[in-house]
């Protein structure tokens, strides 16, 4: 639905990115896992046809770029900043937004849309009178209003609270079972991990490397580590087949307890870049 | 252009929503305008200031003026024609003219045959409440001037002789006349008791009665001169009506940059010049309604004439087109809402005050009226001066809605070329 082909792009002697692929399928959630200041916000920023590329290109599926009116109308984008007149009502935004996208009753969408992320009862509220949970929801439901099928969302769950966290997640996976595609940057590998069908690790303006979690881990995790006590004391071994180790320790006897680490994504950021994803 | 449209709906909304921005866009010009009327005007709380004219001199127009001027709310001046005195009153150094005619006199010794005296009364119709109050004491003052000459036994007896004299001509019965004949007699003996009761305090017993007639005249607009102080401190208002409008948008495409709604609003359908020219079109409306809702004030409350409506609608027009460009150009040199909103103010701040918003320009020194010539503020005072008291002409008006316009189309074309590489 969305490629994109070898982007770069420089500010000034600061270059944002060198070089970047990665596409997105309908019904997929593509996961942009990389720290701040990694470039994924200027991909995105590129996918919706804000910023140019000094080379490299964005395709929607037959669309083409989102330079075009036309195929900008395929995109939805949740900004990282919350993108709200503040001194309007939830509904007055997304009534306001559904007209200048065009909706053909934007009244009823803006209330489909406050339903589907629990606002309805506040929306006759201003937005200033919301919690930040309730304006980050607020903020993807105007992404949406008015039906794209490519969604991009940038962080879309920074700096909310747990509860509203897990709701907008629950309502990415929702947009994407519906066949929506959706580009999901954040610098939380939990939230990758759950939600991401593939995920593309971006360093420093770079993919290092695309592909499913377990894929991921596979490739650049590493092995698990294996600590068996025993009233000797713990003994700890790396290996690619922990029950193994496991079931080995067990027969040997004398095991009081098992632990396993397996590797995650940030075993495999560790590996792609020699530093922790949250440095 | 319906999501450009929507755009500036949605802008106007959320001015109207700022209870300050809207404060300052819609009320603070009407309080210039009613502050600067007043001051203009004189109104304070000293003693009335009115010419009197007095047609034709007689001792019953003497005894009148010189109770007007012993009368402790007053201050009078005499002047020595009507057109003097009405000068006065436009220039609103006296409040109103009062006019004794020269039938004045004649009036107050007709009164009992049911003729009286007349006076004329030429008011400010700004002033209309001053002039109301005037009537009534010109009515009081009237009534003792009035009833000192009855309680003048020999004034009143040669008022009974002529009308005694009256009834020779008149077609009235025989038995009609001497029915009068007696009660004038018995006028002419009460009269003589009662003259010092009257003259102290006879208004108690007649209080329906007005021995006086008191015509007033609204004092009618000359062209070229403003019929009152409101006429000027309205078209004043329109300065600080604009300086309002412009502000509350110039700073408000930075506004949506900060807030991160400009990205919305790119990622939308809308082209760059679709949402300048919403920002541009809210800004066009807002000069518009205030302008207008000025307007409607001075004309329907303070007695602001308006010489041309058509030129008046094309003012306000071509006035809101100038000032949108103007927006832009200090949206474009502004990139952060704190840059526009504060030296946003002070740029327009000083162009107001150069072109006619503090001192209007028909009292500033020619040295200052040449320099506000670089103040769209000024065209845009001159314009609205010029459907109003100024009464101006397709001849006169062309200049000011011309450089108007032509701010207005280069402020656009220059501003909006600005704001598009930046957003």
């Amino acid at each position: 639905m969305i490629r994109v082909s070898e982007l770069r792009k420089s500010f000034g002697s600061v270059r944002a990115l060198d070089g970047v692929s990665f596409h997105a399928e309908r019904g997929e959630v593509l996961g942009l896992l990389g720290p701040n200041g990694a470039g994924k916000s200027t991909a995105l920023s590129i996918c919706t046809g804000l910023i140019v590329p000094d080379s490299g290109s964005v395709e929607l599926g037959d669309a083409g770029s989102p330079r075009d009116a036309p195929a900008r109308r395929l995109i939805g984008l949740a900004p990282q900043q919350i993108a709200l007149y503040e001194d309007l009502t939830a509904r007055e935004n997304l009534v306001f937004l559904g007209k200048i996208h065009g909706v053909l009753d934007p009244v009823r969408r803006a209330d489909e849309l406050l339903d589907m992320v629990g606002l309805l009862p506040r929306a006759r509220d201003r937005v200033r009178t919301y919690s930040g949970g309730m304006q980050r929801r607020l903020n993807l439901a105007a992404a949406i209003v008015h039906d794209p099928p490519v969604i991009l969302l940038d962080e879309p769950t920074a700096g909310v609270d747990p509860q509203s966290r897990s709701g907008i997640l629950e309502l990415v996976q929702r947009l994407a079972a519906e066949g929506r595609a959706v580009i999901y940057t954040t610098h939380y590998m939990e939230e990758a991990q759950r939600l991401c069908s593939r995920v593309a690790i971006v360093d420093q303006g770079r993919v290092l490397a695309t592909g499913t979690v377990p894929e991921l881990i596979a490739a650049h995790g590493g092995e698990s580590l294996v600590t068996v006590d025993t009233p000797s004391g713990a003994r700890s071994t790396r290996t690619r087949e922990p029950l193994r180790e496991i079931e080995r320790a067990l027969a040997e006897g004398g095991a009081t307890a098992v632990r396993i680490d397996q590797p995650d994504l940030e075993t495999v950021f560790l590996a792609l870049t020699g530093r922790r994803l949250r440095d | 252009m319906r999501a450009s449209l929507e755009l500036a709906l949605k802008d106007l909304r959320l001015l109207s929503r700022d209870r300050a921005a809207a404060f300052f866009t819609f009320v603070f010009p009407l309080a210039i305008a009613l502050f600067f009327g007043y001051v203009f005007s004189g109104t304070t709380a000293e003693p009335m200031r009115v010419a009197a004219f007095v047609e034709s001199a007689s001792p019953a127009a003497d005894t009148l003026v010189r109770a007007l001027s012993e009368d402790g709310a007053f201050v009078l001046h005499r002047v020595e024609s009507r057109e003097d005195g009405e000068r006065l009153v436009r220039g609103g150094t006296a409040a109103a003219l009062v006019v004794v005619p020269a039938s004045y006199a004649a009036g107050v010794d007709g009164m009992l045959t049911g003729a009286g005296p007349h006076l004329g009364l030429v008011v400010d119709p700004s002033r209309r409440a001053e002039g109301s109050m005037l009537v009534g004491k010109v009515h009081e003052v009237g009534f003792r001037t009035v009833f000192s000459s009855m309680a003048d036994p020999v004034q009143f007896g040669r008022a009974l002789d002529r009308m005694e004299a009256s009834l020779k001509d008149s077609e009235l019965s025989a038995s009609d006349q001497l029915a009068i004949r007696v009660a004038l007699g018995r006028a002419r003996s009460m009269a003589a008791k009662s003259s010092k009761d009257a003259g102290a305090g006879g208004a108690s017993g007649m209080s329906g009665w007005k021995p006086v007639s008191v015509d007033v005249t609204e004092l009618a607009m000359r062209p070229g001169i403003p019929a009152n102080s409101f006429a000027i401190s309205f078209t004043q208002g329109v300065a600080w009506a604009l300086f309002g409008a412009v502000l509350a948008f110039g700073s408000g495409i930075a506004e949506e940059r900060q807030r991160g709604t400009l990205v919305r609003l790119r990622v939308s359908p809308m082209s760059p010049n679709g949402i300048l020219m919403g920002k541009a079109l809210a800004c066009f409306l807002t000069c518009m309604a205030t302008e207008w809702l000025l307007v409607f004030f001075g004309v329907a409350f303070f007695h602001v004439a308006v010489s041309s409506w058509l030129f008046m609608a094309v003012v306000i027009a071509v006035t809101a087109f100038g000032f949108s460009g103007l927006m832009m150009l200090l949206a474009a040199g502004f990139r952060t809402e704190g840059g526009a909103q504060g030296a946003g103010r002070a740029v327009l701040l000083v162009l107001a005050m150069v072109g006619g918003g503090t001192v209007p320009l028909v009292f500033m020194p020619p040295f200052l009226r040449a320099a506000s010539n670089i103040s769209p503020f000024k065209w845009a005072v001159m314009a609205a001066e010029g459907a109003t008291w100024r009464n101006w002409g397709p001849d006169e008006m062309w200049l000011p809605l011309a450089v108007l316009a032509a701010i207005g189309a280069v402020g656009l074309t220059a501003g909006t070329a600005l704001v598009r590489r930046s957003i």
